[in-house]
């Protein structure tokens, strides 16, 4: 499903079914899910749509920058070790609009079909709402749906002498990074700084030249996340303190 | 004076436009409001030092005239303190949902003197600043996520257990529901004609309202679907030495003869 399409188009994937037809003079953007529809009428030729993963933070409403990925069984690193994991995360798809050679590229619509849960990191007194997913640990990389799920490689930096147990790991979305092709993939890392703190951070730099890459929240964007913090920012950081425990 | 006022106002205005995007609005206006006040008190002052007036000349006058003022402007003074205070302090911040002296609404301004509250139904509210600064405030937006709390009677001859595991499943298909504070959702009391459930479901608090609405009327709902009731208040009246059915207790039966005699008198009585 993901890649570009020249107007008029129809693709129908599992429950997902998009189609852009042209009725009098107008473009008439039709997307179903199966009770949930979106209609949008599009003036202007020459465009064309990209379908790609987006990160999984803006439905039902984008009102967090961070993803929580709580781990299904705790897992025990131990002092000064560095180790790699495969978690999944849940993915959004997003539908562009652009002009020939991706430019103006605007958001057209955005869905999933993964499960949607926010949760609190933290206590209720200073805790970051975030989104939520729930994750195997895998040791090598597992393969789910990519219209619903990616997989995330993360390196686990234990910096401390001790044995540390994590449970889950924060991330924000301003960081991320998601390469695509069949498949969705993003890496990432945690690095230990004590026993109640961590960093994450995602990985920038190209992954495998063979995959597409999409930089989910580029420095314009990252502007829009002052509303979102809540807080007035000059910039907002591209890796997450964890510092209420993991 | 006037000029200055103007051009304090277009600095003001200039200022609003820029610090848009760098900080909050509250502390914003707090600067603002601290740069026009401020130049408008320092050139007022040097516009009268200009006039010839001698402001040592009127010290005297104005100490005099300060206490008399003093007396008069008790309020205001105390309003002008609180509301630096309120600066200061920050327990509210413009845009925030409070609770101040039984009003309930949007913090559209801090002012020197006031705060002005926008209430839920669309009305401009005036409290002065001391005030709101001696009064219990809440503001109901300062932390990241508020509890819903509402409870639910269900009948005693329902299952309690299969009633929370049905509303805790309708929390788990709403993604606002938190997961985390975990939704609690537990037998209280049992009431005259009700068992009493109670829930308590965290939401973010930009979602607190809507889940809100939403989550009450859908737990009626997903309960009744499952044939458990929110019953009527009732009372279980039994009866004891229930009679025959029809039979009339003896004591309650007329006495046929006696009122066929005093009918039979009364007709005498209208015949003689």
């Amino acid at each position: 499903m993901y890649g570009d399409y020249d107007l008029p188009f129809s693709v129908e994937k599992e429950e997902i079914s998009i189609t852009v037809e042209k009725i009098e003079k107008l473009w008439v953007y039709r997307r179903t899910l199966g009770e949930d529809t979106e209609e949008k009428l599009i003036l202007g030729e020459g465009k064309h749509i990209i379908i790609n993963p987006v990160e999984p933070l803006n439905t039902p409403k984008e009102i967090t920058p961070n993803l929580l990925i709580e781990f299904e069984k705790a897992l025990l690193l131990p002092g000064g070790i560095k180790r790699e994991i495969f978690l999944t995360f849940p993915i959004e798809i997003g539908v562009f609009i652009a002009d020939k050679g991706n430019k103006n590229l605007q958001l057209l619509d955005v869905f999933t079909l993964a499960r949607q849960k926010f949760t609190l990191y933290g206590p209720v007194s200073n805790g970051i709402v975030c989104k939520h997913w729930k994750s195997g640990i895998y040791s090598v990389p597992p393969s789910p749906n990519p219209l619903q799920e990616g997989v995330m490689e993360l390196v686990l930096r234990n910096t401390t002498s001790d044995w540390i147990s994590i449970s889950k790991a924060v991330f924000s979305a301003y960081g991320m990074r998601l390469y695509y092709d069949t498949d969705v993939f993003m890496k990432a890392h945690m690095d230990i700084r004590s026993k109640n703190t961590a960093e994450t951070g995602f990985e920038q730099r190209n992954i495998s030249g063979e995959l597409k890459s999409y930089n989910l929240k580029d420095q314009n964007t990252r502007k829009e996340a002052i509303g979102v913090y809540n807080r007035k920012l000059d910039f907002v950081p591209l890796n997450f303190n964890m510092g209420l425990g993991f | 004076m006037s000029l200055t006022i103007l051009i304090s106002k277009i600095i003001a205005l200039y200022l609003r436009k820029s610090l848009k995007d760098k900080v909050s609005k509250d502390v914003g206006e707090t600067i603002i409001k601290f740069f026009y006040y401020g130049t408008v008190i320092i050139v007022s002052i040097s516009a009268l030092e200009r006039m010839g007036i001698q402001l040592s000349g009127l010290l005297l006058a104005g100490g005099i005239t300060g206490i008399i003022l003093g007396f008069a402007s008790q309020n205001i003074v105390g309003n002008l303190i609180s509301g630096i205070f309120l600066m200061i302090e920050k327990p509210i911040k413009i845009g925030d949902q409070v609770e101040i002296s039984e009003t309930s609404g949007y913090v559209t301004d801090i002012l020197i003197i006031s705060t002005l509250i926008r209430t839920y139904d669309g009305l401009l509210v005036r409290i002065p600043n001391q005030q709101v600064f001696t009064s219990n405030i809440t503001n109901l937006v300062s932390f990241p996520v508020r509890r819903i709390d509402f409870t639910i009677g269900i009948r005693y001859s329902d299952d309690a257990d299969r009633a929370i595991a049905l509303i805790k499943d309708l929390a788990d298909k709403e993604p606002f529901a938190l997961l985390n504070p975990e939704p609690f959702v537990y037998v209280r009391e049992l009431k005259e004609s009700s068992v009493e459930l109670v829930v308590w479901i965290w939401a973010p608090i930009d979602e607190w309202f809507e889940l809100k609405t939403k989550l009450v009327w859908a737990a009626k709902k997903i309960l009744e679907e499952n044939g458990i009731e929110i019953p009527f208040p009732q009372h279980v009246v039994y009866l004891h030495n229930i009679p025959e059915k029809n039979q009339i207790p003896a004591e309650l039966k007329p006495d046929k003869e006696k009122e066929i005699e005093s009918v039979l008198n009364y007709e005498e009585r209208v015949l003689t």
